[in-house]
């Protein structure tokens, strides 16, 4: 039982216009204080359970294990110890503190200056920005140069970063000063604080601070300053945030600041220098570990159980003993260790021995032989006590074989009540639906309503039996070792792979993404790809895809707003044609970048939030998912998960999915569009985008369903099935009409490439170990994208070894896509060889791949019995038997050749 | 999608999906149920009225039950709610839906699959109760755990059950007989069936030691009574009113018949004509009797010499051959009508043994027939000979067999509903169809119930079509089980057309001229729940 933790794969980064939607408006609303979070700052504490080993050393076996309790007086033979575990001791510890925002005078009226500080130690981060006068949108923009202080560091073209520092010796505050002047167009400042410690935001009312120099701004929401007061919200990103600011604010001032803010309505250019402090939480999660051993004595046919920890201080032990799995605690006989005390005729409480050194403590215990289990707390102080998952530390003294398998059991229990509770509630969620249609069913007496009625009803059912079938499919084929992976694309791999099937092209597609995170800058990049698209095309590419159409809030185009305006920073509507057209003159298909899992609102509701829709779709906040707190819903629950930066669509709304199939159908109709990428599909149900699909017979289409992958102690799995089974389990949601990134054969290339592990490139079945492994005609295999790479670099493929990755994902089956910025770099003329041999070779997405290599520093793998190829510095040539191979291409630790 | 999503990834939120947010617990009534259901007319009345006087029972003490009242009710025409009969359609659940340690598999993928099924409106599942996993570690010790979970699982979804017992093995997913017959098929191998050559089959008992003390002093059909006996103890609360039919295994498969195929390879893509299974010496001592009492001693020394081996095709041999084979001779018939006859009295001694056990519980009996369809168009159907029944181009092999069933007042489970002849191998002289329709036309004769199934589980080329021709039309089926819920049947390849299946039923059953205007769009008739009757062997 290893851990598996769950690494980030991202560095936690925002953008200043994420959070811009949720505007609670504050002065005309003062009840809204009750948002913010109370955090009592004691009362959590908690420690969670993990194995990070086990080790059972059977009596017969091993001499060589010593074990780690050498503190021992008692000399420890390792063949009597049958059991050993350490467990991590995980704790958050409150540091409780304050910021302080202040808005002041300068040196004189023209120039004043913001403060900004807080006094809890750590690594600050003032991330911050200005909007000028005259700018509608949210966005920010970065201040002149002249205001930002020492040390700052731009990020992109809208944002800040200064450290905050302790201006003089002994202050009790980092803090940072920025100096700026009243005559300058800026209109806000804008910010929020970061530690770097955690990568927590601190944000006001889950979105960003915002100082308004000019009077106008008051009216929204977010507005700190002058008299009005702080609500406070742990942040728009949720759980994300480590920290936890309390709950303050007064009624009172939020008050005065109605009444003030609309005096201030009639001042121009006004400026109130103010003082506002606010008491914060910052959460700090301390890991510890303790180990406990047992063996038994021979000589007195006891049990000798030591335990031991890395916490300092004084640590106590609160223990019993039990008899059975009942795990009713008692008291045993004496004696008892020193330093022990009897509590309440129910425990013992035994003080730990301080470890020479000073680094932890230990203690040994010694146990009568008659007892089954060894139960455990540990209390650092009155208030702070650490349990093995709210439950007991328990620990077999039994050294029979069946014991680690019964301490896993123990393990497997909060979990198997977890299953439960969902079970039940599964029943119910059926069983409500029964009892609707049953509702429905003796509502036909109305003679009126009964057909529609009964139409939907069945709608829904149909639409539930289907989520559930794929539910029930999806873990059926995980427990079934006869899972379809290679049936499936056996049985395609028979028909002639010609055949163009809807949603997955004809096989033999090659994607260009037609675009990277910096295209929108220029204002007319369509303009610009359209001079680019017959070389595209030469080049071997059948599909180009282009950035998201709409208008947007952001200027990649990634927040929607008006899905029928398509008007972006990449150019208007009539040049989107222009440059569709032009693609296709050149025989390429295009795909439309579509964001359907979110959309920015136009309208705030009756609360001052966000979430009614203008435009052509002017849907009201039925259409948002329920379960955003920040958007105030009125939908259903999502169905995926959730992306804070904006409403959610809710599309279990008929209305919303009618909209939506309509918009697809008008794109391909009106703009040509061939075909779509699907933008986080990970937020809604899969069987949704199987319902936009079948509306509109895209020739091609791909989802973007990235998660992270598994990591043991900071290595990646070598087994990524279940990472890989996710992305099946959206395409099998999807009824297999959408294919997805492939984004788990990325992930192994990084670490295949980067560590020189090239085994990793062979599952356990000597397949591919990715999405192409399993489902190949589904998979689409990229390096890079937007995202990943360009200038924003979530996830980079390892510096210099891109080609290898192209090498790889251009020679195997799957559809391959290629990252414009690739294209055009020094890496051209590779991957235009590349290109040419699949072409050549006619190597498609259900091409039969033999690994014939996968060692640490070599892969090599013959496709189709066409093509081979190697990775790595290790030797490959391929075999020089029947088939004639001659050398097509190399470069930097690969090498194609082909069949002659 | 850039920053946030990275965010999203860092925190992997949990949200999952919207079902949390009921709460109902109503428990589900079935009569609510409203989806579709097809609905035809009975047309064996008058059969089931003969029935009820053919009814008795040779060897146990057997009732005869009262049929259920509503079908004794008028002719068609006058009370049309209740002469609307209805194809129930059930699902089979995973053969190892309880493992040999008596948890359920996949509960989570069965508990889902369930509701699916319910919210389709499918009538009940099928549920395959193992002898090796039930009674596994000792005679008479009992073991239900699992297969309760799963009755009180269907019976919370409101699901009717039905019940298949199997007194067989299965090679996939493995699952053996008990481990103690197992252990005494060691030391005993007589036990278990041999063929020409010596080789034995050990996927269940031999006919022949039905009734010979070789189980530790019991005979098998004691074993079998008792097994029966505790299931129905232990089900008593699920009897009648979650359990609707139990079926009771007859042999290899569940089927009434030697396995007679069982050493076929799976290269070739036309069966053979498999091997006589009477070489094991109770066997052999069965024959002898019967050849001496026959006034042919020498007969009986061993089975038919000139019967080609299980790959070969009729012709290698003579036994078979259409013109002058032994199978015409006197000796062939002597044999023959010995070997279906065992097979018969075998299959009798079951089902008035499952019929005296379970008679009084509300649930209808079933037994399980092959669809032995290669061959089937030769003279001497050689695969129906090998496998006991003894049905050749002069001799109806299936009145006796239905005979048999009316007897015991058990309904009959017809595999093979998915198979059409169009897609079978011209060279193995196949005939689906035909020999279903001469079943088909033996039950009728003898007031017998048909129950049908579909036998291939990765889907038959066209075996929709023909399922719903083998539904509709003269064809009355009183319940149809279809075979079986897996991972293959809810991938996207199949879950789209099973579901297409239903509607398509309901489709018919909408267009029907004789449905009540008012029941147009989605609901249904709901005549009966209970006298209803599964079927389904493994």
């Amino acid at each position: 039982m290893s851990t598996v933790t769950i690494r980030p794969l991202l560095p936690s980064y925002r953008r200043a216009n994420l959070n811009f939607r949720d505007r609670t408006n504050i002065l005309l609303k003062p009840n809204y204080i009750n948002y913010s979070i109370k955090s009592a700052p004691n009362a959590r504490r908690f420690c969670s359970f993990k194995k990070l080993q086990k080790i059972t050393v059977s009596s017969s076996t091993s001499t060589s294990t010593s074990p780690a309790t050498s503190t021992d007086t008692t000399p420890v033979r390792p063949g009597d110890v049958f059991f050993k575990e350490t467990f991590p001791l995980k704790r958050t510890h409150a540091v409780e503190g304050k910021m302080f925002v202040r808005l002041q005078k300068g040196k004189d009226e023209k120039n004043w200056q913001l403060s900004v500080g807080c006094n809890i130690p750590g690594k600050w981060i003032l991330h911050w920005g200005v909007s000028f006068v005259g700018d509608n949108g949210s966005e920010w923009d970065q201040p002149p140069k002249k205001m930002r202080p020492p040390g700052s560091v731009s990020i992109k073209d809208y944002a800040i970063e200064t450290p905050l520092k302790k201006l003089a010796e002994g202050d009790v505050f980092d803090q940072v000063n920025i100096d700026f002047d009243t005559r300058s167009d800026i209109a806000a400042i804008n910010f929020v604080l970061k530690d770097e410690e955690t990568g927590a935001w601190y944000q006001h009312r889950g979105r960003d601070f915002k100082v308004p120099l000019v009077d106008y701004l008051q009216h929204d929401g977010n507005v700190i300053g002058t008299k009005s007061t702080f609500g406070l919200w742990p942040g728009a990103l949720g759980q994300l945030s480590k920290m936890i600011l309390k709950a303050d604010t007064s009624q009172s001032g939020i008050q005065d600041s109605s009444s003030e803010s609309c005096e201030l309505k009639q001042e121009n250019k006004h400026l109130e220098g103010f003082y506002e402090e606010l008491p914060i939480v910052k959460e700090i999660i301390i890991e510890n570990t303790v180990s406990v051993s047992v063996r038994k004595c021979p000589e007195t046919a006891k049990t000798l159980l030591n335990l031991e920890t890395d916490l300092t201080g004084d640590v106590v032990v609160h223990w019993g003993v039990c008899r059975d799995d009942s795990k009713n605690w008692e008291i045993p006989a004496e004696p008892y260790p020193p330093e022990t005390i009897v509590f309440k005729n129910k425990a013992l409480r035994t003080l730990l021995q301080p470890k020479e050194g000073g680094k932890g403590c230990s203690r040994l215990f010694t146990l009568d032989e008659e007892f089954a289990g060894f139960l455990f707390v540990l209390k650092l102080n009155e208030n702070t006590w650490l349990k093995c998952m709210e439950n007991d530390f328990y620990i077999p003294l039994t050294s029979s074989s069946c014991l680690p398998a019964e301490s896993v059991q123990e393990m497997l229990i909060p979990g198997k009540a977890e299953e439960a509770t969902q079970e039940v509630s599964q029943t119910a969620y059926t069983a409500g639906i029964i009892k609707e249609i049953r509702n429905l069913v003796s509502d036909f007496s109305s003679d009126i309503s009964r057909k529609t009625k009964s139409k939907e009803a069945q709608k829904s059912i149909l639409l539930e039996i289907e989520k559930l079938a794929a539910e029930a499919y999806s873990i059926f084929r995980t427990t079934a070792p006869t899972f379809f992976e290679e049936a499936a694309v056996e049985l395609e791999e028979s028909k002639p792979p010609a055949k163009i099937s809807p949603g997955t092209g004809t096989g033999f597609e090659i994607l260009c993404q037609g675009f990277n995170w910096e295209s929108h800058k220029s204002g007319r990049w369509y303009m610009e790809l359209k001079e680019k698209a017959t070389e595209l095309s030469s080049l071997g590419f059948s599909v180009i895809w282009l950035p998201p159409p709409t208008e947007s809030v952001s200027p990649e185009g990634y927040m929607p707003r008006d899905l029928y305006n398509l008007s972006s920073r990449y150019g208007n509507i009539d040049e989107l044609k222009d440059v569709v057209n032009k693609f296709h003159d050149v025989g390429m298909k295009i795909l439309g970048d579509v964001v359907l899992n979110h959309r920015c609102a136009h309208y705030q509701n009756q609360n001052g939030v966000w979430n009614i829709f203008g435009g052509r779709l002017n849907w009201d906040d039925r259409a948002v998912v329920a379960d955003d707190p920040h958007f105030q819903g009125q939908g259903n629950k999502s169905s995926g998960d959730n992306f804070h930066a904006a409403p959610n669509i809710d599309h279990s709304q008929d209305f919303v999915r009618k909209d939506i199939k309509e918009w697809l159908c008008w794109l391909r109709n009106e703009i040509g569009y061939d075909g779509w990428r699907l933008d986080f599909v990970r937020g809604f149900w899969g069987g949704y985008v199987k319902d936009y699909l079948e509306a509109t017979e895209p020739y091609f289409a791909v989802g973007e369903y990235w998660d992270s992958l598994s990591y043991t102690y900071g290595e990646m799995d070598h087994n990524q099935d279940a990472h890989r089974q996710r992305i099946i389990d959206w395409i099998n949601a999807a009824s297999g009409t959408a294919g997805a990134f492939d984004v788990t054969t990325k992930g192994i290339l990084h670490s295949a490439l980067d560590r020189c592990e090239y085994w990793r490139l062979s599952d356990e079945k000597g397949k591919p170990p990715g999405v192409v492994g399993w489902w190949p005609s589904r998979a689409v295999t990229f390096i890079e994208n937007h995202d990943t790479g360009s200038t924003q670099g979530h996830w980079r493929f390892p510096g210099g070894r891109e080609m290898q990755g192209y090498a790889y994902i251009l020679t195997h089956p799957g559809t391959p896509s290629v990252f414009y910025d690739h294209i055009f770099s020094h890496y051209r003329q590779e991957i235009e060889a590349l290109l040419s041999v699949r072409k050549r070779n006619k190597i498609h997405c259900r091409s039969r791949v033999e690994i014939v290599k996968a060692e640490r520093d070599v892969y090599a793998a013959i496709i189709d019995e066409k093509v081979a190829m190697k990775l790595g510095p290790g030797h490959y040539e391929p075999p020089s038997g029947s088939q004639n191979w001659s050398f097509v291409t190399e470069g930097r630790d690969y090498k194609v050749w082909e069949a002659a | 999608m850039g920053n946030s999503q990275a965010n999203v990834v860092k925190t992997g939120l949990p949200y999952r999906d919207s079902r949390v947010c009921c709460s109902y617990k109503n428990k589900i009534d079935d009569k609510v149920l409203f989806v579709n259901r097809v609905s035809f007319l009975g047309q064996n009345r008058s059969a089931n009225l003969r029935k009820a006087q053919l009814r008795f029972c040779t060897k146990a003490s057997v009732q005869s039950q009262p049929l259920p009242s509503d079908r004794d009710s008028g002719p068609l025409s006058s009370a049309r709610p209740k002469s609307l009969d209805a194809v129930r359609l059930f699902v089979g659940l995973p053969l190892d839906t309880v493992s040999d340690a008596n948890t359920v598999n996949h509960a989570k993928a069965i508990a889902a699959g369930l509701k699916a099924l319910k919210l389709l409106g499918v009538e009940g599942v099928e549920l395959p109760v193992w002898w090796g996993v039930a009674e596994k570690e000792a005679m008479g010790k009992y073991n239900w755990s699992g297969y309760l979970a799963v009755a009180e699982m269907v019976e919370k979804i409101g699901l009717k059950l039905h019940v298949s017992l199997c007194f067989h093995a299965l090679k996939q997913p493995k699952i053996p007989l008990p481990d103690w017959v197992s252990q005494i098929g060691e030391s005993q191998s007589s036990i278990f069936y041999t063929d020409q050559s010596g080789q034995q089959f050990k996927g269940c008992l031999s006919l022949a030691v039905d009734d010979l003390p070789v189980l530790d002093g019991k005979t098998p059909i004691q074993v079998y009574q008792e097994f029966c006996e505790s299931f129905k103890s232990s089900f008593k609360p699920f009897m009648g009113t979650t359990i609707t039919g139990i079926s009771m295994g007859l042999g290899p498969d569940g089927e009434l018949r030697y396995p007679s195929h069982h050493r076929l390879a799976k290269s070739s893509k036309i069966p053979g004509v498999g091997e006589f299974q009477c070489c094991d010496r109770n066997m052999l001592n069965l024959l002898q009797q019967h050849a001496e009492a026959n006034g042919n001693p020498l007969w009986g020394l061993r089975g038919p010499h000139d019967a080609p081996s299980y790959d070969e095709s009729p012709n290698s041999n003579s036994f078979f051959k259409d013109n002058g084979g032994s199978w015409e001779s006197p000796y062939g018939d002597f044999f023959l009508s010995w070997y279906s006859s065992q097979l018969i009295s075998h299959g009798n001694c079951l089902l008035s043994l499952a019929s005296s056990t379970f008679g009084e519980t509300g649930v209808s009996i079933y037994g399980k027939i092959p669809l032995i369809h290669s061959w089937y168009k030769t003279r001497s159907h050689p695969s129906e000979l090998t496998a006991g029944l003894y049905n050749t181009a002069k001799r109806d092999g299936y009145a006796a067999v239905a005979e048999m069933f009316a007897k015991n007042s058990c309904k009959m489970i017809l595999p093979g509903m998915d198979l059409s002849d169009e897609h079978q191998p011209r060279e193995s002289f196949s005939s689906p169809e035909s020999l279903l329709a001469q079943i088909r036309t033996a039950c009728n004769k003898h007031g017998v119930e048909v129950s049908g199934q579909n036998s291939s589980v990765t889907g038959a080329p066209g075996g929709f079509e023909q399922m719903k021709k083998n539904l509709f039309g003269e064809n009355v089926v009183d319940l149809f089980t279809y075979q079986r819920m897996g991972a293959y049947f809810f991938s996207p390849e199949h879950f789209p057309s099973f579901t297409k299946f239903v509607r398509n039923l309901n489709q018919l059953e909408l267009h029907g001229d004789d449905l009540p205007v008012e029941e147009e769009v989605t609901e249904s008739v709901h005549t009966n729940a209970n006298t209803n009757i599964q079927v389904q062997a493994a």
